[in-house]
């Protein structure tokens, strides 16, 4: 079987028994379902079911316009090599959504990942809560658009000073100063830096 | 028995990186045990959104630390997917030329790093010697050893140098030469053969469980699950090489098929050498200024086969200056946080380091 016929064949796999809002295929190797946050797990299940034994990516993309998460899933299958995207969005008030730990054993630190990035809830996932990367962290979950990394910075770690004042010269003024410091530079070469 | 609380790293000669795992031991077996990474987290991900397109050709080689050149080659291809743009031919083989190159120097790091915890140095200085050749092949291709900035999206950053063919033949007529040396340095040596055989397995029920890709899923499953082979990129359809693959993965055969990438890859760079046609190298994927280069909108999931396994970069643009979002999925991803969790109690402590030697993990990339 190609390729082409493997995107055909999941198309069909997945239009067909769900609502899928929106279907991209991206490249003969590659293609993406939007779908409702109810029908996650099943259509997961369906795809192992079919050989999508692996579970590439977990993640999430913070849309702030909108409101909302969006929940990606990739999943891929050796036989019939499609790499399949399946999205979903979440509101962005107290996101959650169940784990897919029992379809994908291999999820378990990607969700832990992606609650300490984004706040988003896996209950089911009984380790998820724990902090994996960021020991001790404070503020919100960083990968938030809202988050801003340099506010963070001020607030918490002091700037650092710089040792002496300086200001921009402009035109024919920065030539003559640096004119004079070249000829300063010289005058030391030939005195030894004696003055 | 007393249970004792250990640390592996993130100071140890055999920990690969700056990450710890904490075991929990009776006597000398592991009990439990769990990595804890973060020590080398710089913020990748949201470092990139908030640089433009061009700007993060000179940050992401550094998400993984030994082997650059794979993250290069995922953003750009997902720069070119999400973009529409062609790549010029000879621009694909100067790219297979230096993504082998690596894969040799990074199955020669692992190789070597094998010698650490089995206290055969000579190994080690061995590998690191060809590694080191390597490098200085990068420097007179790119200018630079370790990250390189080399391969960009719409080809690759300039043409290889005037007799570069050269070093290079050299280089792995040399390496060739001296592959049963190797072997008997290593693989063959009593000493290690006493720590690696019947030892680490990774049967294929784990590596369906986990997610393991690359040489532990090839060493158990017996097939040849190689993205190269499966869905090839760039020209690696139009070369000659074979996927070598085992059904019962200790960490003998691990290291046994390593080095028979390593071979694989000295034939690939012959085959690219001998078939690059002329022509330009790169086209620019913007127009106007580079610094406001555009990427269309879209999701894109670029993968490539590094030498731990898929490797994948799943960008989001909207149609914006800057990357909307970039994820990044490293290969060690699954052994290194679950499997060490999972299956690396039962163990012991002397094996712990050659359990992450020759499963493959690589901190930098699990921080990111």
């Amino acid at each position: 079987m190609n390729s082409i016929n493997n995107t055909e064949f999941l198309a069909n796999l997945i239009e067909t028994t769900y609502n899928v809002s929106k279907t991209e295929i991206i490249d003969q190797y590659q293609m993406s379902f939007e779908v409702n946050k109810e029908d996650v797990h099943n259509i997961l299940t369906r795809l192992k079911s079919e050989g999508w034994i692996q579970l590439s990516y977990l993640s999430a993309i913070d849309w702030l316009e909108d409101g909302e998460f969006e929940l990606v899933y990739i999943v891929f299958n050796w036989e019939k090599p499609v790499y399949v995207q399946i999205r979903t969005r979440l509101p962005r008030e107290n996101a959650s959504i169940n784990t897919i730990l029992p379809i994908y054993p291999g999820s378990k630190y990607y969700e832990r990942e992606a609650h300490e990035y984004f706040g988003i809830h896996f209950p089911g996932n009984p380790d998820y809560e724990k902090p994996l990367i960021m020991e001790g962290w404070d503020d919100m979950p960083p990968l938030r658009k809202d988050f801003d990394p340099e506010a963070y910075s001020d607030a918490h770690f002091p700037k650092r000073a710089l040792k002496e004042p300086f200001e921009v010269l402009k035109g024919n003024e920065s030539i003559q100063v640096k004119e004079a410091t070249r000829l300063e530079r010289i005058k030391n070469v030939i005195t030894g830096g004696k003055k | 028995m007393r249970q004792l609380k250990l640390f592996l790293g993130p100071q140890h000669p055999g920990m690969h990186g700056n990450a710890s795992i904490h075991l929990f031991v009776e006597g000398d077996v592991i009990k439990k045990s769990y990595l804890l990474p973060g020590m080398l987290h710089r913020g990748f991900e949201k470092g990139m959104e908030r640089h433009t397109w061009v700007n993060n050709i000179s940050l992401i080689p550094r998400v993984c630390v030994v082997e650059p050149d794979i993250n290069e080659m995922c953003f750009a291809m997902g720069v070119e997917k999400l973009a529409g743009i062609d790549v010029p031919e000879r621009a694909h083989w100067i790219r297979m030329i230096v993504l082998e190159l690596a894969r040799i120097s990074i199955h020669m790091m692992a190789y070597g790093g094998l010698g650490g915890p089995t206290g055969n140095y000579t190994l080690m200085y061995h590998a690191h010697a060809d590694r080191n050749t390597i490098l200085n092949i990068f420097e007179k291709i790119s200018g630079h050893r370790v990250y390189h900035q080399y391969i960009v999206p719409g080809g690759v950053r300039k043409d290889l140098p005037v007799g570069i063919e050269k070093d290079i033949h050299a280089f792995l007529d040399d390496l060739e030469s001296r592959y049963t040396e190797y072997r008997d340095l290593g693989i063959e040596s009593p000493s290690i053969r006493a720590r690696i055989d019947n030892n680490i397995m990774l049967p294929e029920h784990v590596v369906w469980e986990l997610g393991v890709t690359g040489v532990g899923m090839r060493s158990a499953v017996g097939k040849a699950y190689d993205i190269r082979k499966v869905m090839p990129y760039a020209r690696y359809d139009q070369v000659d090489f074979n996927v070598p693959v085992g059904t019962y993965s200790d960490a003998t055969c691990r290291v046994d098929i390593k080095l028979q990438e390593v071979v694989q890859s000295i034939g690939i760079i012959r085959q690219c050498l001998e078939k690059m046609p002329e022509g330009p190298v790169r086209v620019p994927f913007g127009k106007g200024q580079s610094m406001r280069w555009t990427v269309p909108k879209g999701h894109v999931y670029s993968v490539v086969e590094s030498s731990r396994g898929e490797f994948g970069y799943y960008m989001v643009s909207d149609g914006g200056t800057y990357p909307y979002r970039v994820g990044v999925r490293g290969a060690s991803y699954p052994q290194g946080l679950l499997g060490i969790e999972k299956y690396m109690p039962g163990t012991r402590i002397d094996d712990a380091a050659l359990w992450v030697d020759t499963m493959g993990v690589c901190s930098p990339e699990i921080d990111r």
